[in-house]
């Protein structure tokens, strides 16, 4: 050792890498910003006039849950668009920002907090995952910030945060549903394959509750560790304990892995898949059928969704809005029409549509001030007229009239922890990668496996 | 004894990978005095470089080929430009091990951010499956333990009958004294930057097609691995890292078989810890006394 022959210029080069690699990491992890942002006035206060308002996108971008934040992000990038070519918000041109969490507590509460040091235009957070809520959630709200999250986490089925917004359903009735469809595709015994992150494991204790009610056969339940490379020790368990079906949910490289794996070890056979939501995105389509083959990929899938239009007036609008834009949000690959089936795609859309009709309503752009009338808007009032999209609706407000705003998702009703839930769809893939509706689950049909 | 088998053949494949990254890993770490914990940053941007002449509708074989090229230029350039301005100024071990995690975030998050975050495959046939008494393994599997064996005998061949080998073994031992003894020591570092990087592309692009599906943080947990060979087997010593790999390969594999496989890698580990706490310079580092 040479201390006293370090010169200063090796000193420097290493503080310039290591500043280098912090300003990477900082622009891989935290935020990035897109259109022509520019400061307001403070969060929790209304923003100046013409001033632009920023919505984030608070979700993973990187490590194993990195499909997320880009739907998101695209959600956003369409809906502003449609709310910008609509004359925006109370004067204001709405942009979209993305502050990458790595889908890990640890990573998320820095970049959350680093978002709210530099964003002082901040209108509404989306995104919010379960791999991230429970530690995200409490910081947002106490800095007073109205938030639509993606998280299923029963948690918030019971703890109030004023400015906390849910358009999705808890995680058990998602197990719930997946277990119903394998009732109704005639499965009897049942593998589960979870990833060791927090957002899939949720599912597993609803989904074994499920399985026991519905009298169906755990035959195993493999963990599978997001940062491993191979889960060949899994799949060979899964396939020696005869499952008729895998329900899953491992994002990333895993689930690929595990079926690229699962049909070598089994003769060249898929076992067919029941996955989450989460499974119905572009990068996870590409991944899995580039592992296994689309067709094989195609014929032994199937996944639960929440229910979405296909058509009428808001899916016209919001495929017009998300269409539009193709090609322009970044991390977006595979088939981009893939995203007007994604639960977050839809849901986020919807849920930007209502803090800005809120906002144009309560004619503030202050959360506290606003978030009532999101669900004043979402539940709609006695004599409300029906809008279902934000350029009609906007259009209404102006006109003195009251409204209820019903987007692509479908009608909401927000109860006392501003949750609303919808009901499930079974969804399958196309070999190109579209997202094809195969049938309904009833509300009967989940409460038939609940408690 | 069917999954005894399966998981000792999936064993024999992750060793034959971890092999593979494990020799060049030490290899460099006994001539060069550098801990490069970048390697691992390194070989995914070599799968990543296989991924697009892959994409690019060429054979993945030729993108194992501009892997290798590509990781043992890239190896070379990271340690004339980084490591070795450095040590020429004489900065500590510890100092290094910092540069190297410094390049590590460089390489991994400017790989991500031009790759992106989601993880991808090659285009590529895994071939016919042959199987014996529960051990199943692909034709691209094969490949890979071949290429793991051929990397090996190479290695061999390359330490004990080359003067390449003669004088990478000199340099380790005792750099001064190879230098005094008419070694250029310096030429054979560069060499071996360029050897060893060689070996980082190749395991890169082997350990994705294993994998199936990566993407740019993929091998975070597998330098642990590569690490745990090393030390298992002996730093510094190929034929330790070699030995050291198919230990971690086939512990974590056919503990998993027994235990539950979220358990398989502490399994490993604790193999590792009672080994070192046995013999603590590794497998064949007391054996053997000075690095190969």
């Amino acid at each position: 050792m040479k201390f006293t022959t370090l010169v200063p210029r090796p000193v420097a080069a290493v503080a310039a890498l290591l500043v280098a690699a912090a300003a990477v990491v900082a622009g891989c992890s935290s935020a990035t910003s897109s259109g022509t942002g520019s400061p307001g006035t403070g969060s929790s206060g209304s923003a100046p006039s013409g001033s632009s308002l920023t919505i984030a996108d608070v979700a993973p971008f990187s490590g194993p849950d990195a499909a997320l934040g880009p739907t998101y992000l695209a959600s956003c990038y369409g809906a502003t668009a449609a709310i910008n070519a609509a004359g925006g918000v109370l004067g204001h041109q709405l942009t979209c920002k993305s502050v990458d969490t790595r889908g890990d507590p640890a990573d998320a509460v820095p970049a959350v907090n680093q978002m709210f040091a530099t964003t002082s235009s901040l209108a509404l957070v989306i995104g919010c995952t379960s791999d991230e809520a429970a530690s995200v959630v409490p910081v947002i709200n106490s800095h007073q910030m109205a938030m639509f999250c993606m998280t299923g986490q029963s948690e918030f089925d019971s703890v109030h945060f004023p400015y906390f917004y849910r358009l999705v359903p808890p995680d058990l009735e998602e197990s719930y549903a997946m277990v119903v469809i394998a009732q109704q595709l005639g499965y009897k015994r049942i593998a589960l394959a979870f990833g060791n992150d927090i957002g899939s494991q949720t599912f597993i204790q609803p989904a074994i509750a499920a399985i026991k009610k519905a009298g169906m056969t755990l035959t195993t339940n493999q963990t599978l560790d997001l940062n491993a490379s191979t889960f060949r020790t899994e799949a060979a368990a899964i396939i020696a304990s005869h499952p008729d079906a895998i329900m899953t949910e491992a994002l990333g490289s895993a689930d690929p892995t595990l079926f690229a794996e699962i049909k070598q070890l089994n003769g060249g056979k898929m076992i067919p898949i029941v996955a989450t939501s989460a499974a119905i995105s572009p990068p996870f389509f590409k991944a899995a059928a580039a592992a296994v083959g689309a067709s094989t990929f195609v014929a032994n899938f199937h996944a639960d969704n929440l229910v979405t239009e296909t058509s009428g007036p808001a899916y016209t609008a919001f495929s017009a809005a998300l269409l539009g834009q193709q090609g322009k949000v970044p991390g977006t690959t595979g088939n981009f029409t893939t995203y007007l089936s994604a639960p977050g795609g839809v849901h986020l859309y919807d849920g930007i549509n209502l803090a800005a009709l809120a906002m144009i309503m309560s004619k503030s752009t202050s959360p506290s001030v606003y978030g009532p009338d999101i669900l004043t808007i979402g539940n709609g009032v006695s004599g409300a007229a029906t809008c279902y999209s934000f350029a009609a609706c906007a259009a209404d407000l102006k006109a003195g009239k009251t409204i209820r705003y019903e987007g692509p998702g479908g009608p909401t009703s927000f109860d006392g922890f501003h949750d609303s839930t919808g009901i499930f769809q079974v969804d399958t893939y196309s070999a190109d990668g579209t997202v094809n509706v195969t049938g309904n689950l009833t509300a009967a049909q989940l409460r038939a496996l609940s408690g | 004894m069917t999954i005894f088998l399966a998981s000792l053949g999936f064993g024999l494949v992750t060793a034959s990978v971890l092999a593979v990254a494990a020799i060049g890993f030490t290899l460099q770490f006994s001539v060069t005095d550098v801990l490069n914990l970048a390697y691992g940053a390194v070989m995914i941007a070599g799968a990543f470089i296989a991924y697009v002449v892959n994409q690019a509708g060429l054979n993945v074989w030729v993108g194992l080929v501009a892997a290798v090229v590509a990781c043992s230029v890239g190896s070379v350039l990271l340690n004339a430009g980084v490591y070795a301005p450095f040590q020429r100024r004489g900065a500590s071990p510890i100092t290094m091990v910092i540069v190297s995690l410094g390049m590590t975030l460089i390489i991994e998050f400017g790989t991500q951010a031009i790759a992106g975050g989601t993880s991808v495959s090659y285009t590529m046939a895994q071939g016919p499956t042959v199987g014996a008494g529960g051990l199943e393994l692909s034709a691209v599997q094969l490949v890979v333990i071949g290429l793991s064996l051929l990397v090996m005998a190479a290695t061999h061949v390359l330490l004990r009958y080359t003067k390449l080998g003669k004088a990478m073994r000199a340099t380790a031992a005792n750099r001064t004294l190879a230098r005094n003894c008419g070694i250029r020591t310096s030429r054979v570092i560069t060499v071996t930057w360029a050897v060893t990087g060689a070996l980082c592309g190749l395991a890169g692009v082997i350990f994705a097609m294993d994998a199936g599906s990566f993407d740019a943080t993929s091998t975070d947990l597998f330098l642990i691995l590569i690490l745990a060979a090393v030390f298992l087997g002996g730093p510094g010593q190929a034929y330790g890292a070699m030995l050291g790999a198919v230990v971690i390969g086939l512990a974590t594999e056919v503990s998993a078989a027994y235990i539950t496989p979220s358990y398989k890698y502490v399994a490993a580990f604790v193999a590792l810890l009672i080994m070192l706490g046995v013999r603590p310079a590794g497998l064949l580092g007391a054996r053997v006394g000075a690095r190969t």
